[in-house]
């Protein structure tokens, strides 16, 4: 190593950058091996040893058709479609599963290949119905793409003169799958996501040759929260959308990129529109946040967007009966109460409040000489409180949870809360030989893990460093702990906090490395507290408010009763729920398919929604009501456009308007000194969460519950927990 | 005479005056209906308007309607029903009442004004099923 | 003169958007024009033989140009829309990477009404079915600077982690990829 610096030094008088990087290439390539030069259709290309010939074709943009093989899954190599000629190789090898040699000229594009091709893809069309005009997949089919360019233009196949195809009966795995199981190529897929990704040993196959058939056994529920993405792995119609059944055919369809707002994961999406309706939501790859999976609540609670939703001004008459009124009437009664309250107003921000309307809430507010602006969920103000980002977010972000070697969740059930992160946990856990521990109820997590109980006090245990655990902490390179923001919302939250801050100080020896990471379960609470938002409704409660405005906030932690008779409420959002029922005025806001706004997901990585479709009736988007309130009451907000909104955004935080990217946060050390000064102390009441079993995990917002999709998944799950076959 | 020096349009003048009902009325019909003409009154329909014919006048003018007090000011020609138009129009000659090939059935419809400016108005409505449920605020 | 004049802007347009025309359009305009000026030369005195020489030659603009005032788009779709500039990902619902790799621009989604009698939806906006495509993301800047529009990026983050995939982990014996279900 020394004699290669010297030696760099005395010639590299003329090094820059590049040879830099290409002499720390050839270090780290040192503990390698050599990588080996293979060539794809007589171009060369340098790989790993044990890459896969798919692999390394891929690296040259050489595309080889394939069904079975998909880069998330295990290799199965049972489809057979990915055939390929190696020169001096007699008979053609499985490209997904060959690893390549070296010197190996491989040839995509042969007489050999092709021919092989066309046997494979004119047995899997034997056994395959022809009834793509009436296939959901049809036109985003990879059987009839490569049918296209693999398939014969006319059949051999007479046997149906005598026995007909095969026919296979169709399973019922729950209302949100849907299955035409004749129209199967048996590329396991479906059942290597379930077993993998999901952690579901239900899905497999039967029988072999003509009679294989995949399902469940015995008829039974898929019971996962990330069911929806065998639809989209299955390369034929075999597992097809049920809510999107027959409604929208791809090529109908205009596609617009979105973040996904229920739960704090923040997982990109694209939403599928046609004729100014959603007909569907899809994930969108995103390697740092999703990857390529998306949440069942996620993908289909979007049928709850049309439903009991707001569409026009409302105002509470003299009965007690909230009657429609346009804007106008609304708008200028409202400021009427408002002007008249002065400064004892307040407001909540609820689960789905955007950035930009949080601060125009804010502004507003603020101007109107009031502090009194709160989040739905509390958080511990103890110590720094949310002063320091640091003691809030899921610092070490998503993606980096597959490179730790020890995993301690306390007081969250990540499955349902973010079940995007708990695959990314599985898939730690799977491949990277992590072990997870938890504290709290035992919930099932798809993966083994080691339960340290209910009690609060082990944490405090583990600290102080009297817990058999602690010592287990203590040797990982890459511990990490994710602690649930419900857990933080009990009294004790601070000294909870305060212990794992310092736990975490403790264990911390790598500076890119975070042990602390808080995980919150709604959309809107971290631009909230980087806005400046109070965590929690006590303060509300205390002050003897005249007009309370909700933004958005239906979470069932505020009632009429905490309130003075008198007070006003404002309900500002998008449906009809706990919130508007009890408000005396309603003005409809816009959803996240409707409003191009600002989210921060709880790594703090800001995103962006985008317009879809236009807000139903007379619903407008939500900053835009505020700004034009705002000048009725005589306290002008200063922006105009989204543009000037989200200069004052950059004012406030730049994060905020940074999108895609998530800006670490620092200062743990300081944060965890402050939070010693916490004088309350861990009680014993043993660590809850709110959603242990997967039928809690459907409703939990103003959107799922208006979802008769998810009404439905909670039906299915309850009555498959019945069954004797659970 | 009289007539030649036409003391008798001042005659027949306040004769149309008393049978109008006295000063005040025939001001008011004056106002209402910009006219004063003596005529009988051959017919009234269901909403009340007055028909009135006066063949003194030339064609065209003789017959006439007195819409109905209720209406006030706000008259207008699409409140004469169905057959008495006929009449008004010179379509025919015969009265409502004792017209013989006017048909009568249980299933007509009554007679209805055209409403527009008015709240009973039609109005355009989309046929097409909602795209989107509104949320119905529950009654106290 | 107003044929020389339209060949003159055509011309100028084809060097103002030299980095999006297609090659074969301009080569094959310059070649239009140098068979006209043999034929319209033959006639003229030497000072306008130059002059329409160099009214012939492609223009050249110096620093940023912008095209907002001769594009013919409307100025409210000038002023008021924004740009994204994004790179497609992968269709999650198939495998193919065919149609991907490169950058594109769309507009942002404005209001879509519905035909109250038929239920047919329509927009009054005529860049809602507009995407170009662009091999870079300094292409696709560019052509939203030289059109006057205001655009955004919008990061993408498709860069997987290369890992060998390997058949073998299936079977084994003492680790957690092993197959539980086939």
């Amino acid at each position: 190593m020394l004699r290669l610096t010297v030696s760099r030094a005395l010639n590299g008088a003329k090094s820059s950058p590049t040879c830099l990087s290409v002499a720390s290439r050839y270090q780290s390539d040192q503990k390698k091996p050599d990588k080996i030069e293979v060539f794809i259709d007589d171009k060369p290309v340098l790989v790993e040893p044990g890459t896969t010939v798919l692999q390394a074709a891929a690296m040259v943009g050489v595309e080889i058709p394939r069904f079975c093989y998909h880069e998330r899954l295990a290799v199965a190599g049972n489809c057979r479609m990915c055939l390929v000629e190696v020169e001096k190789s007699p008979k053609p090898v499985a490209a997904c599963a060959m690893p390549v040699m070296k010197g190996w000229r491989v040839k995509t594009d042969s007489e050999m290949t092709r021919k092989a091709r066309e046997g494979i893809m004119e047995f899997l069309l034997v056994n395959h119905p022809l009834d793509c005009p009436i296939c959901d997949q049809g036109g985003e089919c990879d059987l009839q793409d490569q049918s296209m360019a693999f398939g014969s233009d006319r059949s051999r196949f007479t046997d149906i003169d005598f026995s007909g195809k095969r026919a296979v009966e169709d399973k019922d795995i729950g209302p949100l799958v849907k299955t035409i199981m004749t129209r199967c190529i048996h590329c396991t897929r479906c059942i290597r996501f379930a077993s993998e990704v999901a952690g579901i040993n239900d899905l497999g196959t039967t029988g072999r040759g003509n009679d294989m058939q995949v399902g469940t056994y015995i008829e039974k529920l898929f019971m996962s929260e990330l069911s929806g993405n065998i639809i989209d792995l299955c390369p034929v119609g075999a597992l097809t959308s049920k809510p999107y059944s027959f409604t929208a055919r791809p090529w109908e369809i205009r596609k617009v990129d979105s973040i996904d707002v229920l739960d704090a994961v923040g997982s990109n999406i694209i939403v599928s529109t046609r004729t100014g309706e959603v007909m569907r939501i899809v994930p969108r790859v995103n390697e740092e946040i999703n990857e390529e999976w998306l949440a069942d609540k996620s993908r289909f609670a979007y049928d709850g967007l049309k439903r009991q939703r707001l569409v026009t001004p409302m105002l509470r008459d003299n009965n007690g009966d909230l009657n429609p009124v346009d804007w106008e009437a609304a708008l200028i009664t409202v400021a009427k109460v408002v002007k008249h309250a002065g400064n004892s107003i307040g407001a909540i921000a609820g689960g789905f409040a955007d950035a930009e309307a949080l601060i125009a809430l804010k502004d507003l507010l603020n101007r109107l000489g009031s502090e009194h602006l709160c989040t739905e969920r509390t958080f511990p103000l103890d110590g720094s409180g949310t002063d320091l980002r640091s003691s809030y977010l899921l610092n070490n972000k998503i993606a980096a949870v597959e490179e730790a070697d020890l995993v301690l969740l306390v007081g969250t059930n990540p499955r349902f809360e973010a079940p995007l992160l708990n695959a990314r946990l599985r898939k730690a856990w799977v491949h990277n030989e992590t072990d997870v521990a938890l504290i709290g109820p035992q919930v099932d997590l798809t993966y083994h893990y080691e339960h340290l109980g209910d009690d609060p006090n082990v944490l405090r245990k583990i600290n102080e460093g009297d817990h058999e655990f602690a010592d287990k902490l203590k040797r990982a390179k890459k511990p990490l702990i994710i602690i649930g923001a419900e857990l933080l919302e009990r009294k004790d939250g601070g000294a909870l906090l305060s212990t794992v801050q310092n736990l975490s100080t403790k264990l911390n020896s790598n500076e890119d490395w975070k042990v602390l990471n808080v995980l919150h379960k709604v959309a809107s609470q971290v631009a909230a507290l980087d806005i400046g938002y109070n965590p929690g409704i006590d303060k509300i409660k205390s002050a003897d408010l005249k007009v309370l405005y909700l933004l958005g906030a239906d979470g069932d932690h505020i009632n009429k009763e905490d309130l003075p008779k008198d007070c006003f409420v404002i309900y500002q959002g998008h449906h009809g729920d706990r919130g508007a029922a009890i408000a005396d005025a309603v003005l409809p806001g816009a959803a996240y398919t409707e409003k191009q706004a600002t989210y921060v997901n709880t790594e703090g990585r800001a995103q962006q929604t985008l317009v879809a479709v236009s807000p139903p009736g007379r619903a407008r988007e939500d900053w835009k009501i505020i700004r034009a309130l705002s000048e009725i009451v005589g306290a002008k907000l200063p922006y105009d456009n989204l543009n000037q909104i989200r200069d004052r955004l950059d004012e406030i935080a730049p994060h905020l308007t940074r999108y895609g990217n998530a800006e670490s946060a620092n200062y743990f050390k300081q944060a965890a000194e402050l939070s010693k000064k916490t004088e309350s102390a861990i009680d014993c009441k043993p660590i809850d969460v709110k959603i242990k079993e997967l039928q809690d995990y459907y409703m939990t917002d103003s959107i799922s519950r208006a979802s008769p999709t998810m009404a439905k998944c909670v039906q299915a799950v309850l009555k498959q927990k019945q069954s004797a076959c659970n | 005479m009289a007539k030649y020096f036409g003391v008798d349009k001042i005659f027949a003048f306040l004769r149309t005056i008393k049978e109008t009902g006295g000063i005040r009325a025939s001001l008011y019909k004056i106002y209402r209906f910009d006219n004063l003409r003596p005529g009988t009154l051959v017919g009234t329909d269901k909403f009340g308007n007055k028909y009135f014919e006066n063949p003194h006048y030339f064609y065209g003018r003789n017959r006439w309607v007195e819409y109905a007090p209720k209406y006030g000011m706000d008259y207008d020609g699409s409140q004469v029903p169905a057959e008495w138009f006929g009449w008004l129009h010179y379509k025919t000659d015969y009265l409502p009442t004792n017209d013989p090939t006017r048909p009568k059935y249980e299933w007509m419809a009554e007679h209805t004004e055209n409403m527009s400016g008015t709240p009973g108005q039609f109005m355009p409505y989309s046929t097409t099923t909602p795209k989107i449920q509104a949320w119905v605020p529950p009654k106290n | 003169m107003s044929s020389t004049l339209l060949r003159l802007k055509q011309v100028s347009k084809c060097a103002v958007n030299g980095n999006w025309v297609p090659r074969a359009l301009s080569t094959s305009a310059q070649r239009l024009a140098e068979t006209t000026l043999k034929n319209d030369f033959a006639l003229l005195n030497p000072e306008d033989v130059e002059h329409k020489k160099k009214l012939q030659e492609l223009i050249t603009v110096e620093g940023t140009t912008d095209l907002s005032p001769i594009s013919g788009v409307p100025e409210e779709h000038i002023r008021e829309r924004r740009v994204r500039i994004y790179e497609p990902a992968k269709n999650c619902m198939q495998s193919g990477t065919s149609n991907i790799g490169h950058w594109q621009i769309d507009f942002d989604t404005r209001e879509r009404w519905e035909n109250p009698l038929m239920g047919w939806c329509s927009t009054g906006d005529p860049l809602s079915n507009m995407q170009v495509e662009f091999s870079s993301k300094d292409d696709a800047i560019d052509y939203c600077e030289k059109n006057g529009w205001t655009w955004f990026i919008q990061k993408s983050s498709l860069e997987k982690n290369f890992k060998p995939k390997n058949y073998g982990v299936n079977f084994a014996w003492n680790k957690r990829t092993r197959v539980s279900t086939k």
